[in-house]
């Protein structure tokens, strides 16, 4: 794997108002990397941050400290963001978690897919929208039929897979997923599942990718960062946060996976992690390893 | 000892522009009291149809086709509408998906499991109905319910906004509990503990439930017997232990085999390919066959009838057939097999 690193956060910090004096500190001193061809999980309960942070990344939020770096250009500086502005919105493409509200109820599904290159000016490599659109959807296992469709008459699974060929169709760089399975069955799971790793494998794509199946994250990320309340707990090797985690709370949240099989999921026990405030500063334990340890 | 609820042949459909759309195609299925219950499988496979029919909350556009519901040795698709206002909260409730939306936003918790006490109970004084209120709330396990139950559902988290649902449901003392996905909108954390409150008020009240889910591991934690349905019908039926560690279907397999816990060290999930079918026009022959690797010829003609594999385990696929080719299933033994 090329060890060039195509997007880097330094000691995000991100408040969201909350009344006049009280503020909620969504996202509080995160750093990670993410290389060029990997991709990397970030997981957490509800309310952790990881939205927050895909979105600052996007550029959707302006964070209040911190630096977001993206093919070294700092995105969240205005000038910085000006005067590369094309490449940021052509090579970053975000894939949301409710395909029901990010996609327009009056386009049709082709019109949508086909968006981006619309705006973006990019002639479409097969030919005309239409079939970039169709060559889209075929990519993402969705019949050609379809293309005519309104959002509302598709399944859960088809708008998202439609949310997806969206993403694709600008064949990004990197590429931001938040909890874009969620909502899916288990057996439509699989299908986008393997198609991201396929995406990864033959070209390329860099992902961060959001979720709190930590089944799912296990099996398809190289290198996993765990958040809790605001904060990175521990980031690493995925093989290597799972096989031995080291915070608290990464054991208790990997104590939660339901195992199917009964015997051994009627024995498990979950472990419940009742940590408070989090102080500390991420410590190395092991190779790429870190976990968020106190101070002294 | 005669069943707490019987199904019978029951098919359900939906009249659309586009035509009847068979959501619930002959399914049949027994319920003993205390027993748990859990239907799988994909979605828009009829689930939910099935829980709300027999709960009588089916749209207008719906109508039960044929068969019998016998909920405590009556026939429910009999009554009429105020008949089963009466049996609901007693005799079965419900407990749906998401918690935000089945609570009122502006009316505080305790009020609203109140609501549900006094319609059984309408003689109820002030003091006694907080009483029995704090009572489903302890029984729930939300701490120091005096001070919370006056609280908006906004100042409650996603796990105690589940459990008020639960408190809600269980205000009649019912007999059988519907859950239709009660863990997906929350988080794994907290999903454990909601299930093994279930477990447990089951077991303190014999309550029976039906759970509806897409997830094998909540499957895994609290079904005693598991259905597993597709395209309206049900096509394996079979104690917990005799689906995941003794599959029959090949759908079944399909659904185990997609897990990640079933692919380690595998470069790819194995998913089952295509979709589940439109049931406007369902296909001849077995609805799994177009995306089953192991149909045969006669499953593209007739459906297959449900096969005894033992007692409480059955499963419709032609594999069962004696003339059928041996097949040794993919999944099966549990994550050690």
């Amino acid at each position: 794997m090329a060890e060039e690193i195509l997007l880097e956060v330094q000691d995000l910090t991100h408040l969201f108002p909350l009344t006049k004096r009280a503020v909620v500190r969504a996202v509080d001193g995160v750093s990670f990397q993410v290389r060029r061809g990997e991709i990397f999980g970030l997981v957490g309960e509800s309310g952790s941050g990881k939205s927050t942070v895909a979105r600052c990344v996007m550029n959707l939020y302006r964070p209040r400290g911190g630096r977001i770096l993206y093919k070294g250009i700092d995105v969240c500086d205005p000038a910085a963001f000006r005067a590369n502005r094309r490449m940021l919105q052509r090579t970053r493409q975000m894939i949301f978690q409710d395909s029901g509200s990010s996609l327009n109820q009056r386009m049709r599904v082709w019109e949508i897919i086909a968006e981006p290159l619309r705006i973006q000016r990019i002639a479409p490599p097969r030919g005309s929208l239409r079939e970039e659109a169709a060559f889209q959807m075929h990519y993402v296992g969705l019949d050609a039929g379809y293309l005519d469709r309104y959002p509302p008459e598709l399944s859960g699974g088809q708008r998202q897979r439609v949310a997806i060929a969206r993403a694709l169709a600008m064949e990004p760089e990197l590429l931001v997923a938040d909890e874009p399975i969620a909502s899916l069955d288990v057996s439509i799971q699989a299908q986008i599942v393997n198609l991201f790793k396929h995406l990864q494998q033959e070209h390329g794509f860099s992902f961060l990718f959001i979720a709190h199946d930590l089944a799912m994250v296990e099996f398809l990320c190289d290198r996993v960062g765990v958040m809790y309340r605001g904060r990175l707990v521990e980031a690493g090797p995925a093989a290597e946060v799972f096989a031995h985690p080291g915070h608290p709370y990464t054991r208790a949240l990997l104590s939660s996976i339901p195992i199917p099989d009964p015997r051994r999921e009627r024995a498990r026990r979950p472990e419940i992690f009742s940590g408070e405030a989090l102080g500390g500063r991420l410590a190395e334990t092991g190779p790429g390893h870190y976990v968020l340890r106190e101070e002294g | 000892m005669p069943e707490l609820l019987e199904v019978n042949h029951l098919s359900v459909s939906f009249f659309t522009g586009g035509g009847e759309v068979q959501a619930v195609r002959d399914v049949s299925f027994s319920l003993g009291a205390g027993e748990v219950l859990a239907v799988v499988g994909e979605s828009g496979c009829g689930k939910s149809v099935l829980c709300r029919s027999i709960m009588g909350l089916l749209p207008r556009t719906a109508r039960i086709k044929s068969g019998s519901i016998l909920a405590a040795g009556r026939d429910i698709t009999a009554c009429g509408e105020r008949e089963l206002c009466r049996l609901r909260g007693s005799l079965f409730s419900m407990v749906f998906q998401d918690p935000m939306t089945s609570l009122n936003p502006v009316m505080s918790v305790g009020a609203q499991i109140a609501e549900a006490v006094r319609a059984r109970q309408p003689g109820l004084s002030r003091s006694a109905l907080r009483g029995r209120v704090a009572e489903l709330m302890e029984l729930v396990g939300i701490d120091r319910p005096e001070e919370r139950m006056d609280l908006c559902p906004a100042g409650f988290s996603g796990g105690m906004r589940q459990r008020s649902v639960m408190a809600i449901a269980l205000a009649g003392n019912p007999r059988i509990l519907f859950a239709d996905e009660p863990t997906t909108a929350l988080d794994v954390t907290i999903q454990a503990q909601i299930l093994d409150l279930l477990r447990e008020i089951q077991g303190k009240l014999g309550t029976a439930a039906v759970f509806v889910t897409h997830d094998l591991g909540v499957v895994a934690r609290v079904a005693d017997r598991v259905a597993v349905m597709y395209a309206g019908r049900i096509v394996e039926t079979g104690t917990a232990e005799e689906i995941f560690y003794d599959p029959r279907h090949p759908y079944t397999w399909g659904l185990l085999q997609a897990l990640p816990a079933l692919n380690r060290g595998r470069d790819s999930l194995r998913a089952i390919p295509g979709m589940p079918p439109t049931l406007i026009d369902p296909p001849r022959g077995d609805a799994f066959a177009c995306r089953n690797a192991f149909a045969l010829a006669i499953d593209y003609e007739q459906a297959p009838p449900m096969f005894r594999v033992t007692d409480t385990h059955y499963a419709a696929t032609w594999l069962l057939d004696e003339r059928a080719p041996r097949i040794t299933p993919p999944v099966g033994g549990g994550l050690d097999g």
